[in-house]
């Protein structure tokens, strides 16, 4: 097994800079997720380690050496492209033995009819054969090999680029959105198949999505990148609950996590639109607050002033919208169906975040540390 | 948007049915085909069955005398055969040009816009225009062809003087005219094949040019060749111009094609009767042509 270094690569698209000096170290059998919005280079990173792409600066490393100079074909790597990039012409069977056939035989033995005459030529083949139809057997596809692309569903032609990704065992799997043109319920149950997948065949794998969930449910560890970065990579429990950067907690979990423009006074103590949160840091000044919805309940005495938008009932629990005044966006607080109280559209109430684990960001979006400072009564009746 | 929709919805009553209003719509479709295909078309399978001379009145209905005297004439024997060797010269040379060219443009890092330009040129130049450049050219004691021949002490062919040569050089001109018409059919087709293709093929391991070539390229340019060989083949049929302007068929009707033999036959002799069979026979031939092409390759070409 082999891991994979890739260490402050950038790349430069005309004027778009598509990496600013990325690192990601991937252990060997690790399964990494990469996450983040449209466009901030995630395909860009995943074909650079593939060597499709050339990189400006850095270097990449897979199972410890250098591949700086080798192209992809040497590189042993298999990728699974955001289009699947099937052979259209060829049925799902000849798609999954292409990385055999060219690997094994030479351009003499690939030719029709003289390659089949020159020794060995069969032998291989027959081999070739065997394996995919082991690999067809271990996704599922026995039935599908003889279709074409075009004959085959969306989900049926990711298993193909699947099978063609890991029928010759590679170093290194690359998977770019694989799930991204199924349907949701084929998604639930492809994400467990594939994870299902990794631990049996054991590579290390990069997994680009841009859905979080995808990314929580399925790796050992999540890369956040944004805007040619890499803000944070830990675990998914850490990104989530841990995030080191504003725009990592924003990403992460859904619904969003609430944000509120705060003050810290002289003392430490923050406050957001005037009311103390029972938090204090050791700066002062502007920063920002922020609150899963998990971790704001209503409160009727105290809190931040909000005024109810409306409530979505998802069974299990109950996400109560609601704006602070002069906010561009609605608080979501997020409760336990059973013992959610009835709200109205337009009621005033308050807002209460847990002081023990709102999330602290200074000005420039880093994670502070915070820490709970019991509430003076006399703070409570000032509020 | 809605006055634009409003006929549509007319059409659905059920007073003016949808088929009403297909034929309506495909109505300009259908008269073209009619006014400018189908009736020269039968009105010359007509004619070749009449002994209608241009200029003299009246015509005579002869039956398949003028098909039955095509059987016994030498010269348009000489004529097929001519256009048969000059064709199976002018259309796979062209074809493979066409596809050396524009891989080579498109493998090429700049100047595509150019290389694009200069060897589309011949195609919108016209040839007539390009035949006395050729001529010149060519030209057995003045042309710098032969110059350059000579000074490598090699021999001096006379390019449109002799019967042995004169179907090689009139090839060669129209070679370099459909190279150009077949780059550009082939640059669009290649720019249909998605990008990722390669990339996939790359990691595949298809390593060499030709290996990803033999993949991806040519099973995907499929169509696009079928497409080019119905065309150069029917372009390289009717060749007339080369002909015309430079051998009129010579020397001894070495170099007669066939259209040039039924342009000959009806506005050089009038025996527009005798001309019309020629061409009935010629259509035939050229329909029969592009079926059997058509069956054979799109099996074996992947569409879609
Ligand atoms: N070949 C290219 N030429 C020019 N710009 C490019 C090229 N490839 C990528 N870019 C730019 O680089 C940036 C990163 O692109 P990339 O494809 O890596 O994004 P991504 O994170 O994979 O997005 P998505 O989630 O939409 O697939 C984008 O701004 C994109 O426009
Ligand atoms: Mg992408």
């Amino acid at each position: 097994m082999a891991g994979i270094e890739a260490k402050d690569v950038s790349k430069r698209f005309g004027d778009v800079q598509a990496l600013k000096g990325v690192s990601l170290a991937v252990a060997p059998g690790e399964f990494v997720s990469l996450v983040g919005p449209s466009g901030c280079g995630k395909t860009t990173l995943m074909r650079s380690i593939a060597g499709l792409e050339t990189p400006d600066s850095g270097t990449i490393a897979i199972g410890g050496g250098d591949v700086g100079g080798l192209r992809a074909a040497d590189r042993d790597v298999a990728m699974v492209f955001q289009s699947y990039a099937l052979y259209p012409h060829l049925t799902a069977r000849q798609n999954m033995a292409v990385p055999l056939v060219m690997r094994r035989l030479d351009a003499w033995r690939r030719l029709p009819l003289i390659g089949d005459l020159l020794p060995g030529t069969r032998a291989a083949k027959a081999e070739i054969a065997a394996e995919v139809a082991r690999t067809a057997e271990l996704l599922g596809i026995e039935k599908l090999l003889e279709r074409k692309p075009g004959q085959l569903s969306g989900g049926q032609r990711q298993r193909v680029a699947l099978g063609r990704a890991i029928v010759r065992h590679p170093r290194v799997f690359l998977l770019d959105e694989p799930l991204s043109n199924l349907d949701a319920g084929l998604r639930v149950q492809t994400r467990k198949e594939i994870v299902e997948l990794h631990r049996r065949v054991g590579a290390s794998t990069v997994y680009v999505t841009h859905d979080q969930t995808e990314a929580m449910t399925m790796s050992d560890r999540v890369a956040v990148m944004m805007a040619g970065e890499i803000l944070q990579i830990g675990s998914p429990r850490d990104v989530y609950l841990d995030p080191r950067d504003l725009r990592v907690a924003a990403f992460v979990g859904s619904p969003k996590i609430n944000a509120f423009a705060a003050e810290a006074g002289a003392d430490g103590l923050v406050r957001v639109a005037g009311t103390p949160t029972g938090v204090a840091v050791a700066i002062q000044g502007a920063l920002t607050f922020a609150a899963r919805p998990e971790d704001i309940a209503p409160n009727a005495h105290d809190g931040i002033p909000a005024r109810v938008e409306h409530v979505e009932f998802l069974g299990e629990a109950v996400l109560l919208h609601a704006r602070v005044a002069g906010a561009t966006e609605a608080v979501v607080a997020r409760m336990d169906a059973r013992r959610a109280g009835t709200f109205e559209r337009g009621q005033s109430i308050r807002l209460r975040p847990d002081p023990a684990r709102a999330l602290l960001f200074d000005a420039a979006g880093k994670r502070i540390v915070a820490r709970a400072v019991p509430l003076g009564l006399k703070e409570i009746a000032l509020g | 948007m809605v006055d634009a929709a409003r006929p549509a919805v007319a059409f659905r009553t059920p007073r003016f049915g949808e088929g009403a209003a297909a034929w309506l719509l495909s109505l300009p479709a259908v008269a073209a085909y009619l006014l400018l295909l189908l009736i020269p078309t039968l009105a010359v399978a007509a004619l070749s069955f009449t002994d209608f001379e241009l200029g003299l009145p009246g015509a005579r209905f002869v039956g398949f005398e003028n098909y039955a005297e095509l059987l016994r004439d030498r010269g348009f024997a000489k004529s097929v055969g001519n256009t048969l060797v000059f064709v199976g010269l002018v259309a796979p040379a062209s074809i493979a040009a066409g596809l050396g060219l524009a891989l080579l443009i498109e493998a090429g890092a700049r100047g595509r816009t150019f290389f694009r330009a200069i060897f589309f040129l011949p195609v919108v130049s016209m040839i007539v225009a390009m035949a006395t450049a050729w001529q010149y050219l060519l030209h057995p004691t003045i042309g710098p062809v032969n110059a350059a021949l000579r000074a490598l002490g090699l021999g001096t062919p006379n390019w449109f003087g002799s019967s042995d040569w004169v179907l090689t050089s009139l090839g060669f001109i129209s070679i370099w005219e459909n190279a150009g018409f077949n780059m550009v059919l082939i640059m669009a087709g290649l720019t249909a094949i998605p990008r990722e293709l390669y990339a996939a093929a790359e990691i595949d391991g298809a390593k060499s040019a030709w290996a990803r070539f033999r993949l991806v390229t040519w099973p995907l340019l499929g169509p696009t060749m079928v497409f080019v060989t119905i065309i150069t083949t029917i372009r390289s049929i009717r060749t007339f111009d080369t002909v015309a302007t430079l051998t009129q068929g010579g020397p001894n009707k070495a170099s007669e094609l066939i259209v040039y033999t039924i342009y000959q036959e009806g506005f050089t002799f009038l025996r527009m009767g005798y001309a019309a069979a020629m061409t009935v026979v010629f259509l035939a031939a050229v329909l029969a042509l592009m079926l059997i092409q058509t069956r054979l390759v799109e099996r074996r070409v992947h569409y879609g």
